[in-house]
């Protein structure tokens, strides 16, 4: 990026990492970086060691995979919480988006990615040896699979359930409908044809 | 000099996708009159985005697409066929998948190949009717053909003599099945029984409706899986990852495709 030879180092530095962070373009690097500048040193420093914390103390739930500040995690030591079923995300933000819609009051499993067969991102690749081991007890009954319905999402579903589904345990995946606001013109026939099976009265 | 159009329409297969940036993507297309090409989708991985659906891979579509001057830019996407069936079953999307990173490594951006939009077109229609996913077989054969790689199957790569119906050496540097006598100076490859030479001969004369009505039987599948691979292999100079993930599926506990009680060709 075009920094001046002027520039001093330790500015071009924080620019320069800025700039790595996803959906930060040059230019608002070189904004966020100036800020950063200007602010108090206590509040500089208040971001510092909360990079630095997120780094150091957060690490993954040895039994569900979920990142967190303590092992195991909130959700894996809650007795108020089905241990019988279990929803399988991609990764631990759509964790967060499942309870924030509330209604499911069971255990969580995070694959931390999909499938990808195209990119070469396979089985191993994922959290889902940890999962197998999960259901060895026979304590869960339920594995609901929350992927995307995108192609490699709905490839890590059938995989998982063609992999755990001699354990026994009942394999679900979430209904796949309309999203909310979604525009009947601009949506894709799969889309449509799904949330048409997934009726229901009114 | 004539200003160029701005915008253009392809239909195309989608073989790939690769995120960029918060909510971006770029698709690698094999199209009917642009080969293969790429273009990115803004915003495409927003909820709200109209084109989102239209543009999964394993998709076909139709487009309208602007020209820009690192990349072009979809402007429109219109689904032609999802083909559900195929992405609903594992065993079949991994095949699909697999047939879609080989048209990706078999071709150069911008160079469409005579016949190999229909060809992937028509695997992808077999496996959606309910073809077995041996028909991957008759893909990788054509596919061969089509690029300029065509195996010599009825007389041998190396002195031409017509080939005898037994047991033949399919091999990879040598660009198809080599006689008793031309066996020591190929190097590699695998001896195929005479079956396995029959299908592959079928695999290039016969139609893919024809093909697809064989329905080999999983070891007849297997041994010329694994000497189209090394002919594959030697071709592209690398391992393809769909081919990798073919065989974690494969490893997995049922169900598998049926075997059908009688693979035998004549
Ligand atoms: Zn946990
Ligand atoms: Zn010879």
């Amino acid at each position: 990026m075009a920094e001046g030879a002027g520039t001093p180092e330790p500015i071009a530095r924080l620019i320069e990492a800025f700039h790595r962070l996803p959906g930060i373009g040059p230019k608002s690097a070189q904004r966020l970086a100036y800020h950063i500048l200007r602010v108090p040193p206590q509040e500089a420093e208040a971001l510092a060691s909360a990079i630095r914390d997120v780094k150091e103390r957060i690490r993954f739930c040895s039994i569900c995979l979920n990142i967190t500040d303590t092992d195991p995690c909130a959700y894996c030591t809650d007795s108020r919480r089905d241990p019988s079923a279990i929803c399988v995300v991609e990764q631990a933000l759509d964790i967060t988006a499942v309870e924030r819609a509330g209604g499911f009051r069971g255990r969580y499993h995070v694959l931390h990615g999909v499938l990808n067969p195209i990119d070469g991102v396979g089985p191993e690749d994922l959290h889902i040896k940890e999962l197998v081991t999960r259901l060895a007890d026979g304590e869960v009954k339920e594995v609901i699979m929350a992927t995307n319905s995108s192609l490699e999402g709905e490839a890590t579903a059938m995989y998982i359930h063609r992999l755990v589904g001699p354990l026994g345990v009942k394999v679900t995946r979430l209904a796949r409908g309309l999203p909310s606001g979604a525009d009947l013109e601009y949506t894709d026939d799969l889309t449509l044809s799904r949330a048409f099976e997934g009726r229901q009265e009114i | 000099m004539a200003e160029r159009p701005r915008t253009y329409t392809a239909e195309g297969v989608i073989l790939r996708r690769r995120n960029i940036g918060e909510a971006d993507s770029i698709f690698t297309v094999y199209s009917d009159r642009e080969g293969k090409f790429d273009a990115v989708a803004r915003g495409v991985r927003k909820t709200r985005s109209k084109m989102r659906g239209h543009l999964e891979p394993l998709t076909r579509s139709r487009f309208l697409i602007a020209k820009g001057r690192s990349l072009d830019v979809f402007a429109q996407a219109e689904t032609v066929h999802h083909y559900r069936a195929v992405r609903e079953d594992l065993d079949r999307a991994a095949t699909a998948v697999y047939c879609a990173e080989l048209v990706d490594r078999f071709t150069a951006e911008r160079a469409p190949q005579e016949g190999l939009y229909s060809l992937l077109l028509g695997i992808l229609d077999a496996l959606e009717d309910g073809c077995g996913i041996t028909v991957a077989r008759y893909f990788e054969v054509q596919l061969l053909a089509l690029s300029g790689y065509d195996l010599a199957l009825d007389a041998c790569a190396l002195c031409t003599t017509p080939l005898a119906a037994e047991d033949t050496l399919l091999s990879p540097s040598a660009g198809g099945l080599v006689c008793r006598l031309c066996r020591p100076q190929a190097e590699g490859g695998r001896i195929l029984g005479v079956r396995a030479v029959k299908v592959l001969r079928y695999a290039r004369r016969a139609t893919l409706d024809a093909f697809a009505a064989l329905n080999l039987d999983p070891d007849l599948d297997a041994e010329l899986r694994t000497a189209l691979a090394l002919v594959i292999r030697h071709t592209l100079e690398r391992d393809l990852a769909a081919t990798r993930f073919l065989e974690d599926v494969r490893r997995l506990p049922g169900p598998h495709p049926a075997p059908s009680p009688d693979g035998r060709v004549e």
